[in-house]
């Protein structure tokens, strides 16, 4: 009997110091802009953005940060707006990012690409994932352990990401068929543990007063038909809006020019194209605040001149 | 007796034969030494030492050895 | 053994196993052990059939002991029965008889075991090395490599098997009358993927009795095991990012980077292999098993000899058991022997004899770690440098008397630790590099652009390791240093550190924890790293 109380108090004391090196984690990653990198920066980018400052949050995987410019959102409407996607995702990744988002921000609107649906990483994966995740939410020690590094290798500056979305200027033409989504009745299957993670987030976005609203971005190498339908029918069901950019052609996108690796993704000038459809389809359909001109938002305006002059920078060479 | 002890200092006149009890274990006597040991043993005292008899314990002290040798003479 | 896996072992297999030998009566709790060791077999194995060769290797070595055990005895019975009739002429007319028969069940059961291995381990390299004699005659050969999963820990428990039916035979411990009590002793769970290699005397009575552990054993473990996660993932693995990237693409680098790398891999593999043996005594230890030790602070060799006396010591103490005293005592030698001492002269009689023996250990050791040209240099390499280090052994001696130089001064031992050091780096270099081609390259690139400024003018930071890890590799041998200068000088220290108070106790335990979760390299930017010798 004594031993198992020593030993529920050796563990009560490793937690409580756990949660010590945690909380100086945080603080330390929310000081030290460009000190967290690899996969976990996007966890970082998010926190240290200020407080209730974003009306719209993009979730996702690679397929959101190479489509979904916050930048030209904010020119063209004032949407203020952060892309939270991280490459290759896992849902569990997606659900746990949402929360840690939601810690310090309260969105009007939470936007998920739709790619990282149809992922499945094999089980061990699945099981490290629904494990691990949860302990690198509330001991973000584990998260950021690798931030101790900086102090000598020195922080890396993120400037060359836009609230999430980091410039990418390469061209390599897509030479597939241009009508690649045929219609057909066939429905692609969604991993299992995608139904189980999507009803955790949209209970999460419920609770938090956030609309959801899926998106498939333009991607002639990640997208179907059957992917539609699959996507088409699981928002029905739950009633939730749904927008294929693939079954849009008002982006007009040019595959000789607008993506960097063969129609896997896009680049900074089809990105451009794409967020200018999704910007009118927000105006239509959601009645989200322009910020512009406020004076809570007066460093947006600085971004965004600098992201001006790295698109001019790409565009003009 | 002597006889092995003159063996023993012959090979290294640093160690106190005497009064050693692990001189294999502590490593006193290293494998190439022990090879040499047994053959000035074996043309000593006219006798054959197998593989068998390659253990530590026949050779950690010089009572060991004699032991062994002793042994080995009656067999024969 | 993936680091995945190996976390999920001491997390969740070891506490559980833990947990139900506790709950089980002391004279069951062998089968414990031996249930858990199948279990734990079938679920590293890539291939559930491959436990089949370890099964094939536990009958071979289990019914050749009881065979030998068996001719002892009728050995035994007709010596007794002759005594009274014939006397002494006739008992050593049995025993001849005897040792005869008995060499051959020995022989039959070593060539078996060892050609499954030499199969297995060799068969595409007599193949590669046939069709490339073949093409050099002009011929073409038919036969073609295929592909051999290895079994898991074959290397390891074929030497073992082999030492304990040897034991049986000399007659240094009892043939185990219980086919599933060799099974255990053959095949106990964490020494199995890469030793020690561990003799019948060593473990087997431990291993059968079930007594209960005592209270430091478990922190003792816990602690070992920690400590060797440490070494494994703070230091080995972030190593392994330049040392990957050097070797792979040897023909790039020359110079100082090739001379670190090589410094890099034998830390790497010393962390490594070290630190997964600590895993392997420490879990032995949770169940009050005492393994023996595989490595005593090999950096503080004097000489190459001496180095193997502290590196995979359990490989070094099977050799010397199994090759070089059986070699040393064969009629060959003995013939040399007192041929050399009528012709020769007792220094080349006693150098050719230690030639002799030591020839066969060495060319054993390069052949046990695989088939490359490259190991079996290795081999050839310290063989030659051991027996160079006995020839001139006389001649030294005399200069340094001459000189007045003491072999305990602080210079003298200091200047050979380094130059064992040199030995050591060069050893690793070949044995790492991608074949012996490859091995002779990197050795002659050192000597080409040899620029000591590209150790601090940025150089070495474009070979995957950032400053952290290299600041973090050099904290981690610093510490590893100092827990080896006090084990070196006064033993074991996590069974001191269990048998001391409650708050050191813990602290000790923290700091290992901490050190592992905020500084091992995992995350962003690393890769899991599979055990290196688990190859073998």
């Amino acid at each position: 009997m004594k031993r198992l109380k020593k030993g529920i108090l050796f563990f009560l004391t490793f937690f409580f110091l756990l949660g010590l090196c945690s909380a100086a984690a945080s603080r330390i990653t929310a000081g030290c802009r460009g000190c967290v990198r690899g996969r976990s920066r996007v966890f970082a980018g998010i926190s240290a953005e200020k407080k209730d400052s974003l009306d719209v949050i993009f979730l996702g995987d690679s397929e959101s940060y190479t489509s979904f410019s916050p930048m030209d959102l904010w020119a063209q409407h004032g949407i203020a707006s952060y892309n939270c996607g991280q490459s290759s995702q896992r849902i569990q990744e997606t659900y746990y990012m949402l929360k840690t988002a939601l810690q310090t921000q309260s969105p009007k609107l939470v936007i998920l690409e739709t790619n990282l649906m149809f992922r499945d990483p094999g089980l061990a994966e699945n099981v490290l994932l629904t494990v691990g995740e949860p302990l690198r939410f509330y001991f973000p020690a584990l998260r950021y352990h690798n931030i101790w590094k900086s102090v000598f290798d020195g922080p890396k500056t993120d400037a060359d990401s836009f609230k999430g979305f980091p410039v990418h200027s390469d061209i390599e033409p897509y030479t597939g068929a241009k009508k690649y989504m045929q219609p057909t009745d066939s429905v692609k299957k969604m991993p299992a543990h995608t139904y189980l993670y999507m009803d955790m987030i949209r209970k999460l976005c419920a609770k938090n007063n956030a609309s959801l609203l899926l998106v498939s971005t333009t991607s002639p190498v990640n997208y179907s038909y059957p992917k539609h339908n699959a996507l088409e029918a699981y928002a029905r069901r739950y009633n939730i809006p749904y927008f294929d950019l693939n079954l849009d052609d008002r982006a007009g996108i040019d595959w000789e020019k607008d993506t960097m690796d063969k129609g896997d993704h896009l680049n900074l000038s089809g990105a451009r194209k794409v967020t200018a459809v999704l910007g009118s389809y927000l105006m239509e359909n959601y009645s989200l605040p322009d910020h512009r001109g406020e004076k809570k938002y007066s460093d947006w305006n600085t971004l965004l001149e600098q992201y001006q002059t790295a698109a001019d920078r790409t565009e003009n060479g | 007796m002597e006889k092995l002890m003159n063996i023993l200092n012959e090979i290294d006149d640093s160690i106190d034969f005497a009064s050693e009890e692990r001189l294999i274990d502590d490593q006193l006597l290293d494998s190439f030494g022990v090879i040499t040991l047994v053959a000035e043993l074996e043309e000593a005292f006219d006798i054959t030492i197998e593989a068998s008899e390659m253990v530590p314990e026949n050779f950690n002290s010089a009572a060991a050895m004699w032991k062994m040798v002793t042994r080995l003479q009656q067999e024969n | 053994m993936t680091t995945f896996q190996l976390i999920l072992y001491i997390l969740i297999f070891l506490p559980l196993c833990l947990l139900f030998y506790r709950l089980t009566p002391q004279k069951h709790r062998w089968k414990a052990l031996l249930g858990f060791s199948i279990i734990f077999y079938l679920m590293l194995c890539r291939e559930l059939s491959l436990i089949l060769y370890l099964a094939g290797a536990v009958l071979i070595t289990h019914y050749i002991g009881i065979w030998l055990a068996w001719l002892q005895s009728e050995e035994q019975r007709e010596i007794r029965e002759s005594a009274d009739s014939a006397g002494k002429s006739r008992e050593k007319e049995i025993r001849s008889r005897y040792r005869t028969r008995a060499r051959g069940v020995l022989a039959f059961g070593v060539l078996l075991l060892l050609s499954i291995l030499a199969g297995l381990k060799y068969y595409n390299f007599l193949i590669r090395t046939l069709s490339e004699i073949l093409n050099g005659a002009g011929l073409s050969s038919s036969l073609s490599e295929i592909r051999i999963l290895l079994p898991l820990g074959i290397s390891f428990y074929t030497l073992q098997a082999i030492g304990y039916m040897a034991d049986v035979y000399w007659g240094r411990i009892k043939a185990e009358p219980s086919l599933a009590k060799t099974a255990l002793f053959l095949m106990f769970f964490p020494q199995i993927i890469e030793g020690p290699i561990c003799r019948h005397s060593d473990t087997a009575e431990m291993l059968y009795a079930g007594k209960t552990p005592e209270r430091t054993d478990f922190t003792a473990g816990y602690i070992r095991i920690f400590w060797g996660l440490f070494k494994k993932l703070v230091i080995a693995d972030r190593l392994a990012l330049l040392v990957s990237q050097v070797f792979d693409d040897y023909r790039d680098y020359s110079g100082v980077v090739v001379a670190v790398s090589a410094v890099a891999y034998t830390i790497q593999l010393y962390m490594e292999f070290s630190g997964f043996i600590d895993i392997v005594i420490g879990s032995g230890r949770l169940f009050g098993i005492r393994l023996p030790e595989n490595f005593r602070q090999p950096f503080c060799s004097q000489s190459a000899a001496e180095f193997w006396r502290r590196w995979h010591i359990t490989l070094g103490v099977w050799f010397k058991s199994y090759i070089f005293y059986p070699v040393s005592v064969s009629g060959t030698v003995k013939r040399w022997n007192q041929y050399g001492r009528k012709h020769a002269g007792k220094y080349l009689t006693r150098l050719v004899t230690s030639a002799l023996a030591l020839f066969p250990v060495w060319l054993c050791n390069g052949l046990w770690h695989g088939d490359r040209w490259s190991y079996i240099f290795y081999g050839m390499y310290y063989f030659t440098l051991i027996i160079l280090g006995t020839a001139i052994e006389p001649v030294r001696d005399r200069v340094l008397s001459a000189c007045h130089i003491s072999a305990d001064s602080i210079w003298l031992r200091s200047f050979r630790i380094l130059k064992t050091w040199l030995i050591i780096f060069t050893g690793e270099l070949f044995f790492r590099a991608d074949g012996l081609k490859a091995g002779i390259h990197m050795f002659r690139s050192i000597f080409r652009d040899f620029d000591i400024g590209n150790l601090w003018d940025g150089t070495l930071l474009n070979l995957g390791m950032s400053p952290a890890d290299f600041a973090a590799v050099i904290a981690g041998c610093i510490i590893v240093a100092a827990v080896g200068h006090i084990r070196e000088h006064s033993g074991s220290i996590s069974t001191r550190i269990a048998g001391s108070s409650l708050p050191l106790r813990w602290g000790v335990c923290y700091a290992l924890l901490f050190a592992l979760l905020l500084f091992a390299a995992y995350g962003d930017g690393y890769q899991a790293i599979d055990l290196i010798y688990a190859g073998f």
